[in-house]
């Protein structure tokens, strides 16, 4: 492509990049639909071939709409996962913890799996507290539960750096407080007293004196975090019989600062640097033999990079799927015709031209498959949604499947392909021979 | 318009694998004249109406309708002669079920130039309301047999051709209606000057034509005038 064309492409807004792209993917069908349908008029007989054979043709656009809803619904679908997973990790910048797996990090310190992980000491968190340009550094303790949500302790101020102010009540001051998260079935005021574990295992009597209210709520992330319980990360500590991270004359302290020696250990310690570059600096100064520092965000592009080959291998799929029930659909058409062959024959017994006879099957193949690719963008859409609510609901981690230009540049290049391969049965139905279809 | 004459000479049509469907056969039709064709099953008399509208494709000889031999046209020349002076009725009507009177009647504007389809549709409205069907804005779904046969000779009409050819159009009407479809087809044909052609074995219709000829075993047998 010569260079004016290039930069003029590329001084175009990505919407209009979009838009036209989706304009000459179409341009095919809407050439050949103009082309074929040039001085007649033949919707009058393909509505009346349509409704005729309704629950025939009824059964063609559903194949089609299975076939397009499935390829749109998988690519909104993956797009949808993709972006829900990268925004439950947009507030955590840099996580700090014992050299490992980043990736069991991730898990356990953003999505809220549970993980066996090895524990950074105080000196180490101490560190990474007085480190230059830290804003926040805090360190998290998980590990038991409440009716499925996981009770996670940390300080008051990720809590306001996580979800910005309360929608409800205010933020824990005590241990024996809580906030909880956007999902958590517990209203300000409620009581409970969290089990040691979580799921099946957990021990519902393990800390039985350890009654906790709810003072707040938490705005909702879009995250597992969602779907948590945040208590001071002292009362963690304590419940577990350990010292709560201050010495003993401040033993009611909640939050930072705390004493290195009175500092049980930590599985993670979530830091916000005061300016971007420093994380990077963070991110050095803490990739040591006993500590590793990563970005979720980088973990997770390597996981989404790793799924993208994944994801093409699906898309050949979902493609693969449309051209077979596409071929399957234009023999069906083939088939077809010889059902309205006697119909056609009429109209070449009546003098119509050969190419009008032509572009009453074309019309009648390419309203067949307009209806099927709108019902598959339809079907796709609410498939999608329900996947996504469904997926939201299990992992906590807000999916947003919606339809996009991907989604639409699909669907237009489907439809073009398809009008295209429809001028086969059209054409095939006029090598009919008219005497005996008139007879038949 | 008014009817074409037709001057046959040396017509025979053959089918698949070389099998001779109709023996070599020479007549005239004067333009406006009404003539039935007449025979037993299977004699060849559709298929002696069919080459005559220029739908057999294996055909030698002469089929010279108004100093036009559209034997030797091509096929897309063949359904142009068709379309502006053909009308065709068949046995069992062969309309849209699912469209209007008005829209089987007018059926050809579909294909038709732009400056032909106010007058055809005009016309297709005159023609159903002169032959007694008022509601041409319903479907004919649910109109009777003689009602659907009326609508058929309507469509043949619409485009005001010259010729009008009619295969066994009463062979699927009872007595009543068929006598009331003679009635108005032979009517429209005389008052309008067609030149009409009817495959038949109903008495009925071939004794208000002008004459007939009979087709036996592939052969026009007796080619004879009232």
């Amino acid at each position: 492509m010569p260079d004016i064309f290039l930069d003029l492409w590329q001084d175009l807004a990505p919407g209009t990049q979009d838009a036209l792209i989706l304009v000459l993917l179409l341009l095919p069908a809407i050439l050949i639909g103009l082309f074929v349908t040039a001085g007649y008029r033949p919707l009058a007989l393909v509505r009346s071939l349509l409704w005729r054979y309704r629950w025939t043709n009824l059964m063609f656009v559903a194949l089609i709409a299975v076939s397009v809803g499935l390829g749109v619904g998988l690519t909104a679908q993956e797009r949808g996962l993709r972006q829900g997973t990268a925004r439950a990790a947009e507030k955590f910048d840099l996580i700090v913890s014992a050299s490992g797996s980043e990736i069991t990090m991730l898990f356990a310190a953003v999505y809220l799996q549970p993980s066996d992980v090895p524990l950074l000491d105080g000196a180490a968190y101490d560190r990474i507290a007085k480190a230059d340009n830290v804003q926040l550094a805090a360190p998290i303790a998980f590990g038991d539960s409440y009716e499925g949500a996981p009770v996670v302790g940390t300080t008051p101020q990720f809590v306001e750096h996580l979800s910005g102010a309360l929608t409800e009540g205010r933020m824990f001051a005590r241990s024996g407080e809580a906030v909880a998260g956007a999902s958590v079935d517990l209203p300000v005021g409620a009581e409970f007293v969290p089990a040691h574990g979580s799921g099946e295992g957990a021990d519902h009597e393990a800390h039985a004196g350890a009654k906790t209210r709810i003072t707040g709520k938490m705005a909702a992330t879009g995250s597992p975090w969602d779907k948590a319980i945040l208590v001071p990360v002292e009362a963690v500590w304590e419940v577990h019989g350990l010292s709560n991270g201050h010495a003993p004359e401040r033993a009611e302290q909640i939050g930072p600062p705390f004493d290195p020696e009175y500092f049980p250990g930590t599985p993670a310690v979530l830091v916000r640097a005061e300016a971007l570059w420093a994380n990077y600096a963070l991110k050095s100064e803490f990739t040591t033999d006993k500590t590793m520092a990563f970005f979720p965000g980088a973990v997770l592009a390597r996981l989404h990079s790793l799924m993208g080959d994944i994801r093409q291998v699906m898309s050949l799929m979902a493609v693969v799927t449309q051209v077979l029930v596409t071929a399957g659909v234009l023999t069906g058409l083939v088939v077809l015709v010889r059902l309205f062959s006697r119909r056609l024959a009429l109209l070449r017994a009546l003098g119509a031209p050969r190419r009008f006879v032509f572009a009453v099957v074309w019309s009648y193949a390419a309203v067949l498959i307009a209806a099927g690719a709108l019902l598959g963008l339809a079907a796709g859409f609410a498939a999608s949604g329900i996947i996504s609510a469904e997926i939201s609901r299990r992992t906590d981690i807000l999916v947003q499947a919606s339809l996009s230009w991907p989604e639409f540049h699909l669907i237009a290049g489907f439809v073009s392909l398809t009008v295209f391969l429809a001028l086969l049965p059209a054409l095939l139905s006029l090598n009919r021979p008219v005497i005996p279809d008139l007879r038949s | 318009m008014a009817g074409l004459s037709l001057d046959v000479s040396g017509l025979s049509v053959t089918g698949s694998g070389g099998r001779v469907l109709l023996q070599p056969a020479s007549f005239q039709v004067r333009a406006g004249e009404a003539v039935g064709i007449l025979g037993p099953s299977g004699a060849g008399k559709s298929t002696l109406l069919y080459a005559l509208a220029g739908l057999q494709p294996k055909v030698t000889g002469v089929i010279n309708w108004g100093g036009q031999d559209i034997a030797c046209l091509s096929d897309a020349e063949r359904a142009r002669f068709r379309r502006n002076h053909v009308g065709m009725v068949f046995q069992d009507f062969l309309l849209f079920e699912e469209l209007t009177a008005l829209g089987n009647a007018a059926l050809t504007t579909a294909f038709s130039p732009r400056k032909d389809l106010a007058p055809i549709r005009s016309r297709a409205a005159a023609l159903l309301e002169r032959l007694g069907l008022p509601h041409s804005k319903r479907n004919v779904d649910s109109f009777s047999g003689g009602e659907r046969q009326r609508v058929a000779i309507a469509r043949a009409l619409a485009n005001d051709p010259d010729i009008i050819l009619a295969d066994e159009p009463t062979a699927s009407l009872d007595r009543a209606a068929a006598d009331r479809l003679i009635g108005d087809l032979i009517t429209l044909a005389r008052s309008e000057g067609k030149t009409l052609i009817a495959v038949s074995h109903d008495r009925h219709l071939l004794d208000r034509m002008d004459r007939s000829l009979q087709v036996a075993d592939g052969q026009l047998v007796e080619p004879s005038h009232a």
